[in-house]
């Protein structure tokens, strides 16, 4: 109880004391509307800022003052998380009300006109609509992949043969390759002039054959790139599962002659569970961002434009900034519905075990 | 704060007073900062500025350059222009950025720079006017200039002797289609669409089967040239066929009555897309997939898959180098094909390429003076020549037209006679957005998803759309 002896007690609203932040706070807010209105932008920035660092000081001051020692400790992570990420988003979700191209000096309030453009826009929607649905079979059918083979490889893996630090090694590799680097190999690898895949498909049957001239041959060309990186993650994470199963309850199985797949079920199983599913969330929403591969292999053709390409075109390079953020805005919306539903069902599950 | 600048202030001017004893004025350092796409041309350039550039004003000019690679170029301009960085003084731009970015308040105009200086205007004024209108004119062919030739392009036809001038192959060719299989630069200079069109079912040849009298251990194909989707690697060619065929893509000097719809559908237009796409069946077969950029045909070009590529002259460095190519002693280079009129004579519109280099509005007066003088001395016959020698293009007159011209550089005969037929596409500011739209309809079109005229009417009425919203079609 001596801590509360000594803490100072509150300022005054009016004194002009070094703690006083709710001073600082009102007063950062007058300056913030004074210089935005009276002064160009390139001033009123640093009035602001100076403002900003005061309050920031206050506040520090004032938590040291009456000590706040939790709150004073995790303010740095707050501070930049602020200045990084939560500014920026809500910055952007302002934008989204506005008609505003980077590449211009105006800006004109909209209000939904954005969001109603790219949900109802008969050009501008459809779009949309169709990357949203390749998005989603990429998102289901990239993921899959990648978890059935990462499992697959775990099994393996789990065991021990020669070689299997090496070859551990090895599978993990692509992980480590950056995208580009992968990307450019694989559409040397599915090229009908020099690769590789067309040779020896060439060779069996007689017939040209080109991978990428169709959607499905395109969809499992990039489906394929995604799972070759990506798998060794599911892997490793399923591995890290399947080494920390006690070893005695796989001998008192043996015990009892558990038949293989009674085994899997109810003693490994249990045991990866909740890193497969951590697995499958990661993924998942990794899958949902996906562009590079599509970038690199297809550029968006035979109708395998995402969400994310869709998006990086209209934001990044024809400066549709506002737009972009409409349509960012969605999909978050959209993944945070998802994650929640993917939580809720995942919890319900483990309380129901 | 007020009392630490005074105190700086003061304290650098008695620097000032002491070490320059306000006698004379001491040569001062000058960054330039430019962003340019990575690749020969723009090497060139600053190996020539470090070796040989010394500032008139006795100044030191330091051209510091950022190097980007030619997919990423794009973007990465882009934002840093849109971020307001404001870190580049010059900036390769593709012509057709230039509407964009003077929208958006980032490129300088330069009519004040070439109105002080009589010198710097001549030398603008030798420019030939097709890079002049493309290169440095916003709106489109009006007289508000911005930029400067960095590399000049066109496309011509690249070609190998060893298989075109084989004796078995010409007797052949001439006995299938009673015409002689073009060889030489001048033969392959009058070559229209429809030859070329024989070319490719000429050489279209199994593994197996023979070429210029030898078994060919892999496919071979007759043509090339670009269809792909990423960037303009469709609309570059395919603008030719429209312009050659008497068609025309929407005409942003005619803003605001020039409409979309009904032009770039024309049926005259429709009949050349359909021209265009009915030659990618003879073409490899990685046309199908829709990746077939202009480095893709280069790089099967150079690999010995295809008797003959329309490319531009800015990729054709790698051709002549023995370490990149499997033909270099083998080439041939003539003009881009045309199409030929009902009068038999020969239409060659094509859309030009290359870039200009501009200036940026945030340029200071002191790296604008010294922006100025790196310009002219750019431009100036001996450097404009030892970059033709280098590699590099001019449109310069006076240096194109020197007869030394045409000896640097195989393809160089192929190069003054075509300026007159360039033309360039649209600079307005919602530029990319056309661009890429259109680039989708003809991957369309390119893979065999919908037909020219499908394409087309997607394409106009797309158009129609924006430039209404642009304002620039009442």
């Amino acid at each position: 109880m001596s801590s509360l002896a000594v803490t100072a007690s509150r300022p005054p609203f009016i004194s002009l004391s070094l703690d006083n932040w709710r001073f600082a706070l009102v007063a950062g807010i007058i300056a913030l509307i004074v210089s935005v209105t009276l002064f160009p932008a390139d001033v009123s920035f640093w009035i602001v800022g100076v403002f900003a660092v005061l309050l920031a000081m206050s506040s520090v001051i004032n938590a040291y003052r009456r000590q706040y020692y939790g709150g004073l400790l995790v303010a740095p992570a707050i501070a930049v998380l602020f200045v990084m990420n939560i500014f920026p988003l809500l910055w952007s979700l302002g934008l989204s009300f506005f008609a505003y191209q980077s590449s211009q000096q105006t800006i004109r309030f909209v209000g939904l006109a954005n969001y109603i453009k790219v949900l109802t826009n008969d050009l501008a929607a459809t779009a949309n609509w169709n990357a949203l649905i390749n998005t989603a079979m990429f998102v289901v059918l990239t993921v899959a992949a990648q978890m059935i083979i990462g499992f697959l490889l775990a099994m393996i893996f789990a065991k021990q043969f020669p070689l299997r630090r090496y070859l551990l090694i090895l599978v993990l590799t692509p992980m480590m390759l950056s995208v580009v680097a992968s990307g450019v190999f694989f559409t040397y690898y599915f090229d009908p002039t020099f690769g590789i895949l067309s040779y020896v498909i060439g060779n069996i049957t007689g017939e040209q054959f080109i991978l990428m001239d169709n959607k499905a041959g395109a969809v499992a060309g990039i489906v394929f790139a995604d799972a070759w990186m990506w798998s060794p993650f599911v892997m490793l994470l399923v591995l890290a599962g399947l080494v920390s199963v006690p070893k005695y309850l796989y001998e008192a199985a043996a015990i009892d002659r558990v038949s293989a797949w009674r085994r899997f079920w109810t003693i490994t199983f249990p045991y990866i569970r909740g890193l497969l599913m951590l697995a499958l969330l990661f993924r998942t929403i990794e899958a949902f961002k996906l562009a590079d591969m599509v970038i690199l292999l297809t550029k968006g053709g035979n109708d395998t434009m995402t969400i994310s390409y869709h998006l990086i075109r209209i934001a990044n390079e024809q400066n549709k900034t506002s737009e972009g953020a409409a349509i960012s805005y969605l999909m978050l919306f959209m993944v945070i519905v998802l994650t929640n539903l993917y939580l809720y069902l995942a919890n319900r599950r483990q309380q129901g075990a | 704060m007020k009392t630490m600048k005074g105190f700086a202030k003061a304290a650098s001017l008695a620097a000032v007073l002491m070490v320059g004893g306000g006698t004379y004025a001491f040569a001062k350092e000058v960054v330039l900062t430019m962003a340019v796409p990575d690749w020969p041309p723009t090497r060139i350039m600053k190996k020539f500025f470090d070796e040989q550039y010394k500032a008139k004003t006795g100044n030191t000019v330091k051209l510091v350059v950022d190097f980007i690679p030619w997919p990423d170029f794009y973007t990465r301009v882009n934002a840093s222009l849109t971020s307001g960085e404001k870190k580049y003084n010059f900036i390769v731009s593709d012509s057709q950025w230039i509407g964009a970015f003077v929208e958006g308040g980032y490129y300088r105009k330069i009519n004040d720079l070439l109105d002080a200086d009589p010198e710097f205007k001549k030398t603008f004024d030798q420019i030939h006017p097709s890079f002049l209108d493309a290169y440095a004119t916003y709106p489109y062919k009006s007289k508000n200039y911005y930029g400067f030739p960095q590399f000049p392009d066109v496309l011509v036809t690249y070609g190998r002797k060893d298989v075109l001038c084989d004796a078995g192959e010409q007797a052949a060719f001439q006995a299938k289609f009673n015409e002689k299989l073009p060889c030489t630069g001048e033969e392959m200079d009058n070559i229209d669409w429809k030859t070329f069109e024989k070319v490719g079912q000429f050489f279209q040849r199994k593994k197996g089967e023979k070429l210029a009298g030898k078994v060919l251990e892999d496919d071979f194909y007759g043509i090339a040239y670009q269809a792909g989707k990423g960037y303009d690697f469709s609309s570059m060619q395919i603008n030719g066929f429209i312009w050659q065929a008497g068609g025309d893509i929407w005409d942003e000097t005619k803003v605001p009555d020039g409409k979309a719809q009904g032009v770039v559908n024309s049926p005259v237009a429709v009949k050349a897309l359909d021209q265009y796409l009915s030659l990618i069946k003879y073409m490899p077969p990685v046309a199908k997939t829709g990746t077939m950029d202009i480095f893709k045909t280069d790089e099967l070009f150079r690999e010995g898959k295809v008797a003959m590529n329309v490319d531009w002259i800015g990729l054709g460095e790698a051709s002549l180098d023995p370490t990149s190519s499997k033909v270099a002693d083998k080439l041939v280079f003539g003009m881009a094909p045309g199409t030929r009129s009902a009068d038999g004579k020969m239409v060659r519109w094509n859309n030009l390429g290359g870039q200009p280099f501009v200036l940026t509005t945030w340029t200071t007066e002191e790296q604008t003076r010294e922006a100025v003088d790196f310009v002219k001395w750019w431009l100036s016959a001996p450097i404009q020549h030892q970059f033709a020698a280098g590699g590099g293009q001019s449109a310069i007159k006076s240096v194109y037209e020197d007869p030394k011209y045409v000896g640097y550089r195989p393809w160089n005969r192929a190069w003054a006679t075509q300026l007159d037929w360039q033309k360039d596409v649209w600079h307005v500011a919602p530029f990319f957005d056309l661009l890429t739209q259109q680039q989708d309809q003809f991957d369309l079109a390119i893979t065999g998803k919908q037909d020219a005229k499908t394409t087309l009417d997607n394409v106009a009425k797309y158009q129609e759309n924006l430039l209404i919203e642009a304002g620039l079609i009442k």
